[in-house]
């Protein structure tokens, strides 16, 4: 098994040592569960078989609780603690060390991003058959959550590079992903090339097109590039320990 | 493969403005354990983070096991263990696990990890431990653990940063203990300030200060480098045998005439008595001529004792300054010539 691998596995367990990762997953879908339900009528209201709610609400979940919450500790705790001494003088490159914990923290968001997956099944498979789903936007929609989930992931993990503090990565990376949310809906405020550049840039924006069963390859490739461009800032930053 | 292990030349470090190492230049052979001493701050930590490809060294370079820090640093840290200072583990995993996660980064399969843990188990002394979560373990435990994970691959090269600090007594023998028994088939890079322990369990010591090696060889060489014996006078400050009871500043006085005496100290004690601590040269004897004093003065002498025996003087020698600079002393005040009076204290991060 490769340093990366292991580095990831390790990561990935650690969340269930402490009772933040339960505490979060429980409280991610309970807030998922009663805006899906029951905000503003919800799904009953709504009177037709979709599940799009889940896609108007999760990726707001998980950027301003999930990923936050589990990237905050990635390179900051470890810092703080002088165990990043300790695994970096371990053979392996930095860059294992940088997707080694990346993926371990993606791993955990995926996790719950899948499990959310039960909303449809339960709904609509077995036990309960509500009414005759189109399962293209849901895979959409999900392929969507999750290219979103790695690009917000990339970007917890580089503020988490940067400081020796859990709490200010957890709020920075808050503040950034909310930032690049609500610019989408932010963009009515403005006109012209200002409104043009925030909707460009939104998450909201990118994702949109996702819930309605559209894969566009233009998201597509604003996602993975978000999360290339934040891995190799992180890499630099874990890098820049031998100069400083 | 030569047999030279570890070998620095050029050693400089910059943190900003701070100069932390300045040209460290220093080579450990194979089987050699080498005490690496200096005051805190001195550039210990920096040096063995640079050997351990941690951090870059600003010029210079360095070696372990014949590949260089800069250019093969997975090839240099396969061979070294390494301690950090504090030993920093992860507290939510046991030291089973533990021992289990370094071995796989660095590795080791499945059969040859339970060999191995089996041997770092009777030798570290982990065995009542193995379960438990490293957050609930004493010091001393962590420590061990440290060692544990430095040697669960079997490395020619261990770098030790400060094992024994934080420790009680009892633990810190252990560990020495623990340490001396690896270093009889490895070679052992340690950083301390205390002494004593490089006595008890190194061969060598390379004394750094300021950035700098200011001795290296053999404890013996090193202990007659400064040239400087200490002498240690106590009298009685209640009586005397001629006259009435000697004041302190007396005393300092006389002990001023004598030829060859130098820095002269008062040294608390318990006693209801005067004691002081000189040095003297490496070539003549003192006691003759303080022995004489005492009597010409009609003192009555409760101590009179000659030291060469330890390290500790030796250390203070070499590293004077640094202290002093602590306590806001001008740089250039005294036997202090340092060339460099534009360089701040090296402080090293913990």
């Amino acid at each position: 098994m490769s340093a990366m691998t292991t580095i990831a596995k390790r990561e990935f367990r650690s969340n269930f040592d402490s009772p933040l990762a339960y505490v979060v997953i429980c409280l991610s879908f309970l807030g998922l569960g009663l805006l899906f339900f029951l905000y503003r009528g919800g799904f009953w209201q709504l009177d037709r078989s979709s599940v799009a709610g889940i896609f108007d609400y999760a990726p707001l979940g998980l950027a301003l609780l999930v990923v936050p919450v589990v990237t905050m500790r990635l390179l900051a705790e470890e810092r703080r603690s002088g165990t990043l001494e300790m695994l970096i003088t371990l053979p392996v490159s930095d860059s294992d060390v940088i997707l080694g914990k990346y993926f371990g923290a993606l791993s955990l968001v995926l996790t719950v991003i899948l499990a959310t997956l039960a909303y449809p099944i339960a709904m609509f498979m077995w036990p309960w058959s509500l009414g005759p789903l189109d399962w293209g936007p849901v895979f959409a929609g999900y392929f969507g959550l999750v290219l979103f989930a790695a690009a917000a992931t990339a970007i917890g993990l580089l503020i988490t590079a940067l400081t020796e503090s859990q709490a200010i990565a957890f709020f920075v990376t808050v503040f950034v992903l909310a930032v690049l949310w609500f610019m989408g809906p932010g963009a009515e405020l403005f006109s012209g090339g200002m409104a043009h550049v925030l909707e460009y840039v939104s998450f909201q924006t990118r994702l949109e097109g996702f819930s309605r069963g559209l894969i566009d390859t233009r998201d597509v490739v604003y996602f993975l590039s978000v999360t290339a461009v934040c891995l190799a800032v992180a890499f630099r930053a874990l890098e820049r320990r031998k100069w400083a | 493969m030569t047999d030279v292990m570890i070998q620095t030349s050029g050693l400089s470090k910059h943190f900003g403005a701070v100069r932390a190492l300045d040209n460290v230049n220093f080579e450990v052979k194979k089987g050699e354990v080498v005490g690496f001493l200096g005051p805190n701050g001195a550039g210990k930590s920096t040096t063995m983070r640079i050997l351990t490809c941690f951090i870059s060294p600003t010029s210079g370079s360095a070696k372990v096991h014949g590949h260089d820090v800069f250019d093969e640093p997975l090839a240099v840290r396969q061979k070294l263990g390494y301690l950090p200072q504090r030993a920093p583990l992860y507290t939510d995993m046991n030291v089973w696990e533990y021992l289990e996660f370094t071995s796989q980064i660095r590795g080791l399969d499945a059969s040859r990890f339970k060999a191995r843990l089996k041997k770092v188990v009777e030798v570290c002394g982990l065995a009542q431990v193995l379960g438990k979560d490293i957050g609930t373990l004493s010091h001393g435990y962590r420590q061990r653990v440290g060692l544990g994970q430095a040697l669960i691959h079997d490395p020619p090269i261990l770098i030790l940063d400060e094992p024994t600090s934080d420790l009680d007594p009892n633990e810190k023998a252990e560990v020495l203990k623990y340490i001396k028994e690896i270093g009889k088939d490895h070679t052992i890079l340690l950083s301390t300030h205390n002494l004593a322990e490089v006595e008890e369990a190194c061969a060598r010591a390379i004394i750094v200060s300021k950035g700098r090696v200011v001795a290296d060889g053999p404890l013996d060489d090193i202990r007659g480098k400064t040239g400087g014996v200490r002498y240690f006078v106590t009298v009685d400050e209640q009586s005397a045998e001629k006259g009435s009871a000697p004041k302190t500043a007396e005393i300092e006085n006389g002990l001023k005439s004598i030829n060859g005496a130098s820095r002269i100290r008062v040294l608390p004690t318990e006693e209801k008595a005067h004691k002081f601590e000189l040095s003297g040269p490496q070539t003549s004897d003192l006691r003759a001529e303080l022995f004489r004093l005492v009597v010409q003065k009609g003192w009555t002498l409760l101590e009179l004792r000659r030291d060469t025996q330890s390290l500790d003087a030796v250390f203070r020698d070499l590293t004077r300054g640094d202290e002093r600079l602590d306590r806001g002393a001008d740089w250039d005040d005294g036997e202090d010539d340092d060339d460099d009076a534009d360089d701040a204290r090296p402080e090293v991060s913990p």
